[in-house]
């Protein structure tokens, strides 16, 4: 017997979206949020469809309306395959996407992130060897203010091997799953040279309360760093509105 | 009642370093064998992604034909420098319908990650043997709790990458922990820095660190061939 409190989840609506705007949604996630980059090329057509678990054809037409929107090219020829479009950019996708948010949504997310970090790091500071968090402070200290990609990329990083440092599968999947959605919006954060300061520190102050086995330490600095981005995202949407 | 735990430990270790056993001695095979095959394709010209892929798959397939231990996944981490036009490839072969994998459906960055950062890239690389990483979060292959068994390959004396494979710490735990159970005794598997990989005792959780508790005062028998001890108590 379902619990009653769960029969709502239950009976949600699944939705009516096939399975090829599903591919297209996923691909064009990727684009818009700079994990597949300008003028990368895209897996062929039968590996997409094998790791989509999808026929070809479904592939195919996901592929069609990537192209009516402008994502991706298609290069005839023998180096020919499908391509990241060059003005796919990420930026201009997330200042899009932070200008439609409400404030509440905004918040919701944060509130959705917090949680499941602030569990992860709690984890992490119980189960977490020494050895462990000195690879991930190596990794931190390559954080470079100079280039912004390879900050966000670092910092991106750092923060799924703190989660998975929690040596939870099902809690990471999750982090991965958030970090996908909130880290085009958090490129916007990191072209504020304040925001990056107060990001890193507060980062770097999870780190230091995961070594230290501090749970409610590393909870407490993780629900700030969470707070903090939000602030500054809805201080970025107010500025440009 | 001390030699009792004594063999109990022994017993212990023979089982676990019995159990790791085929899935090293497949790796090892494979990385002795694919060394040579890259050096000949190196020798005719760049060496592309798609060539690579061709060369590794029947390695990895004859890794997930393993019975004795049940893998997940398995394939070749190239080192940067190996590959033409392919900065960070991952040859690899995983799941029940043992599909390639091609692009991470729920991820961040993976491609540029430097695989040098991680314990079952770095440490077959540094020693040149084959090494037992994990307990981990594997979040670039398979996303779930694993160990990720490696071995170097070399071509001509360099190091080029590893040839690997992930085991679920679910399947090693319904594997082994039957075994263990029937020495009678309370069992704990731990790997080299004190994490619990699996206990007879329900008391000690997957993936917690003995540190501070009252199994880091008990002493440790290491497994043959594999960096994980017994500890029994």
């Amino acid at each position: 017997m379902v619990p009653r409190r769960l029969e709502g989840a239950l009976f949600q609506s699944i939705g009516d979206a096939g399975r090829a705007e599903l591919v297209e949604r996923r691909l064009a996630d990727a684009i818009t949020g700079g994990l597949l980059r300008a003028g990368e090329r895209l897996p062929s057509e039968s590996e997409l469809a094998r790791t989509f678990g999808v026929a070809p054809a479904t592939v195919r037409e996901s592929l069609l309306g990537l192209r009516a929107r402008g994502l991706v090219v298609t290069r005839r020829g023998r180096n020919g395959g499908s391509f990241v479009a060059e003005g796919a950019d990420p930026i201009s996708h997330a200042r899009e996407s932070l200008r439609t948010a409400s404030r509440l949504s905004l918040r919701d997310l944060g509130a959705h992130y917090a949680a499941i970090t602030a569990a992860c790091v709690r984890l992490a500071a119980r189960r977490a060897v020494p050895s462990e968090v000195q690879a991930l402070r190596t990794r931190f200290d390559r954080l470079d203010e100079g280039d912004l990609e390879q900050w966000r990329r670092t910092l991106d990083d750092v923060q799924i091997e703190l989660v998975a440092l929690s040596q939870s599968a099902r809690l990471t999947r999750e982090q991965m799953r958030l970090q996908a959605e909130i880290s085009p919006l958090l490129r916007l954060v990191d072209t504020v040279s304040e925001h990056r300061g107060t990001e890193r520190a507060l980062l770097l102050a999870v780190i230091d309360a995961v070594e230290r086995g501090d749970a409610p330490g590393a909870v407490d600095a993780t629900e700030q760093m969470v707070d903090a981005v939000i602030d500054a995202l809805i201080a970025i949407q107010a500025q440009t509105a | 009642m001390v030699t009792t735990t004594h063999s109990t430990a022994t017993r212990a270790t023979e089982i676990v370093s019995e159990y790791f056993r085929a899935p090293i001695s497949v790796l090892e095979e494979a990385a002795q064998v694919l060394g040579g095959q890259l050096a000949a394709a190196k020798g005719s010209g760049a060496l592309t992604a798609a060539q690579l892929d061709l060369l590794v798959e029947p390695h990895a397939h004859a890794a997930l034909a393993l019975v004795e231990a049940r893998v997940y996944g398995a394939g070749f981490i190239a080192a940067v420098d190996l590959l033409t036009g392919a900065r960070n490839h991952l040859s690899w072969w995983q799941g029940d319908d043992r599909g390639k994998l091609v692009l991470a459906a729920q991820s961040v960055n993976k491609e540029f990650i430097d695989y040098s950062d991680f314990e079952w890239f770095r440490v077959p690389m540094m020693t040149g043997a084959p090494h037992v990483a994990g307990p981990h979060v594997d979040y670039l292959c398979s996303d779930e709790y694993t160990v990720t068994v490696a071995a170097p390959v070399h071509i001509d004396g360099d190091f080029v990458g590893v040839a690997g494979l992930d085991m679920l710490i679910d399947s090693v735990e319904r594997q082994l922990l039957p075994r263990l159970s029937a020495l009678g005794e309370p069992v704990t598997l731990v790997n080299g820095v004190g994490r619990v990989v699996l206990s007879t005792d329900a008391a000690h959780t997957t993936g917690d660190a003995v540190r501070g508790g009252r199994l880091a005062e008990l002493e440790r028998a290491r497994c043959g061939g594999v960096e994980l001890d017994i500890i029994v108590g």
